[in-house]
């Protein structure tokens, strides 16, 4: 059976007990209330078994994947499959499970744990969900070009040329904001945050990035937001305090009930950020590359994902014109790569390397969810070197006790080439920026 | 488009931005034709012979969910106006800059006008927003829609909550290029504006030249925001002097 047209993802959420549908999103057209009625049933038959239904595939490549998040909330994601060619079933299940959980998050987030446990008004309870809907069809179109923080859950960073400066101010705007819990996000991207910033849950500090960078994009100078935080502060709302410095740089911090926004504005971003006005502009210009221009790439790196495995952040960049001489074949386009590099680091850490696990989830259930193959489990070690040849490009993974590296290369560099380019090219970003 | 109430164009130049003599101050809101994004750090910059003060104005959106307060923002701003409702969750301010010539003096005056749009559904649910929202607030748009009859008959509600607040009340109108989907009588816009005299703006329909669209409505809130009396002109932070001085009209 086919559900739904390829390409495309259909979410859906009921309660958990009852079945009573709240919302969907995605997909143009939506399943018919039969289907939806029989994803549930098919689920709830199992549970009564004692069987928990996590996941299934249809005949025509398409993906069903449950979740009951707090015994409360039933997500249902419904995929069609074969992203133009991408990737296997595999590759497909761990998107999905990973969209379901930042799905969850989101609503947390925007709405607080209680409203979405305690449940005494279903009617309310739709009403109230429509303001996670914003970022929720963020997440399901996942458009974003260079942002992997979603799928990771390590936060985006950006590497700026001038870190100490804008370490500072940022450290300094906090404090001044009575905060310990600032950042400053440049390109959607992490550029300086204060420590407690970096203390939060991963997948907090990506949801928050998430947050920032759709109101980053409406263009608004400054905002006051309430937001939970899923792990830290389920309950108790923050507020999100986010300034505009120049478009494309904003800071941010997590405050109690002061400042004001209006005296954080006036009173604190003038004073703070105006000597800084050239150090951010020269940050903006690091632009997507993520990383300094102190650091040189070899040229025959098409594109890379570096993962710092202890802080849990990341930088990436794709590089848009690498010359290439005449006669090879032709290079995957910009997006193309960063869906290459998204499919590969899923198929490096489904099947050779660790996925950190960062999630809570209780044990039992991370067993019955492991994403990794039997084939893994079944090796008496680690590897740490994986590598992958395409009719597309070169596909390469590295992991060292502090780094894992996800790189791509063209075609037309030899395979026995391809260690040394992603040692070098790791040791050439490490030593530049201390990554 | 919008359409003003005819007092207007008493104290400031009206559609002074198709005037020769005004290409200088706008070209430097403009950006390869479109209005430029400010970030905070940032305001219009003249040459140093062109003295122009900037005077700062804190205006409070309300209206019902959907009414249109984040496209109305966006509008006014020149930036993308979102074409689902996503309602907004928290506060969201947008600056607008918008160059002004006196008609008694000949004067030219930048005004900052930050737009404060809060979600209605988070006013709901969070105390804490609307206080920030009424904090120094020197003016209040009024927003109802006109395919949505019950945002228009709540005004009077809306407005006698603000009164003797001393702030400039405007009312504006949305989506008045639904007349498909009308709900709202001309007849009834003008009884209401002679009732409780207030103007009564009306926007909605595409973005077009990027300035025609927005000044008469900004002019008009200038207009009356200038009239009103006191308000604290600032030079921007960027310019490294903050101090603050007080003009009386
Ligand atoms: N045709 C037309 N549509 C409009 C106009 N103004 C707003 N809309 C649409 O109305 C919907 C709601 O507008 P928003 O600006 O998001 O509503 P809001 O008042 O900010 O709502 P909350 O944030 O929930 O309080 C959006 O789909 C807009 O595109 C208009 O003048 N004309
Ligand atoms: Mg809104």
């Amino acid at each position: 059976m086919m559900m739904l047209q390829h390409g495309s993802t259909q979410l859906l959420c009921l309660t958990a007990s009852s079945g009573v549908p709240l919302f969907t999103r995605g997909a143009s057209k939506q399943l018919p209330f039969s289907v939806i009625g029989s994803l549930n049933g098919v689920h709830m038959f199992g549970g009564g078994h004692g069987v928990v239904l996590s996941s299934c595939e249809t005949e025509g490549g398409g993906k069903v994947v449950w979740r009951v998040f707090q015994d409360s909330m039933m997500l249902i994601v419904v995929s069609g499959g074969g992203q133009d060619g991408a990737g296997d079933s595999k590759e497909d299940e761990v998107r999905l499970q990973r969209l379901l959980e930042n799905v969850w998050s989101c609503m947390v987030l925007v709405l607080g744990q209680d409203e979405l446990t305690n449940v005494r008004n279903v009617e309310r309870l739709k009403r109230d969900l429509r303001s996670c809907f914003s970022l929720i069809d963020q997440l399901l179109e996942d458009r974003q070009e260079g942002i992997l923080g979603n799928l990771t859950h390590c936060a985006d960073s950006l590497l700026p040329p001038n870190p100490t400066l804008l370490q500072e101010a940022v450290d300094g705007f906090a404090q001044a904001s009575d905060s310990e819990f600032g950042c400053l996000i440049v390109h959607g991207r992490i550029a300086a945050a204060t420590e407690k910033w970096w203390r939060l849950a991963p997948p907090e500090v990506v949801l928050l990035s998430a947050l920032i960078r759709s109101l980053s994009a409406s263009g608004s100078a400054s905002c006051d937001y309430p937001v939970f935080l899923p792990q830290g502060s389920p309950t108790v709302a923050h507020r999100l305090l986010r300034f505009q410095l120049l478009p494309g740089a904003d800071v941010c911090v997590l405050c109690g009930p002061t400042p004001s926004l209006h005296s954080a504005e006036s009173g604190m971003v003038g004073r703070f950020w105006t000597p800084l006005v050239e150090t951010l502009r020269d940050c903006l210009a690091v632009g997507e590359h993520s990383l300094p221009r102190s650091v040189s790439l070899r040229p025959d790196v098409l594109a890379l994902l570096l993962i710092n495995r202890e802080t849990r952040r990341s930088v990436s960049c794709v590089r848009t014109s690498t010359n290439r001489p005449l006669g090879d074949p032709p290079l995957p386009s910009k997006a193309r790569c960063w869906e290459i590099l998204k499919l590969f680091y899923i198929f490096s850490t489904t099947r050779y390397f660790n996925q950190e696990e960062t999630l809570c989830v209780s044990p039992e259930e991370r067993a019955q969810r492991a994403n990794t193959d039997d084939f893994v489990l079944g090796f008496s070690h680690q590897p740490l070197q994986c590598y992958l040849v395409t009719e597309e490009c070169k596909s390469y993974g590295l992991q060292t006790p502090q780094h894992q590296l996800f790189l791509l290369a063209p075609l037309s560099v030899p395979t026995f080439a391809l260690r040394t380019v992603a040692t070098q090219t790791l040791s050439d970003i490490v030593g530049a920026t201390g990554f | 488009m919008a359409h003003v109430s005819p007092s207007s164009g008493s104290i400031i130049v009206a559609d002074w931005h198709r005037c020769k003599d005004s290409k200088e101050y706008f070209s430097k809101i403009l950006h390869k034709k479109r209005r430029k994004n400010f970030g905070l750090l940032e305001s219009p910059v003249m040459p140093p012979h062109v003295a122009v003060d900037t005077v700062h104005y804190k205006i409070f959106l309300s209206g019902k969910s959907g009414v249109g307060k984040t496209a109305l923002a966006a509008r006014l701003a020149g930036l993308n106006i979102p074409n689902m409702h996503y309602e907004t969750t928290g506060i969201e301010t947008t600056v607008v800059y918008w160059p002004v010539k006196l008609r008694e003096n000949g004067r030219v005056l930048f005004f900052r006008l930050q737009l404060w749009d809060c979600g209605e559904n988070a006013l709901r649910r969070f105390d804490h927003l609307l206080p920030a929202c009424k904090e120094q607030v020197d003016a209040v748009l009024f927003l109802f829609s006109f395919t949505d009859r019950t945002s228009f008959d709540d005004l009077s509600n809306q407005i006698a909550k603000w009164t003797g607040a001393p702030v400039v009340k405007l009312v504006v109108g949305t989506k008045f290029d639904l007349f498909m989907h009308c709900d709202v009588a001309e007849r009834d816009v003008r009884n209401f504006q002679e009732t409780w005299s207030v103007p009564v703006l009306r926007v909605g329909g595409e973005v077009s030249d990027g300035l025609g669209d927005v000044a008469s409505l900004l002019n008009c809130l200038a207009e009356h925001l200038w009239a009103s009396g006191l308000c604290i002109s600032q030079t921007p932070f960027t310019a490294g002097d903050r101090d603050c001085t007080l003009i009386l009209t």
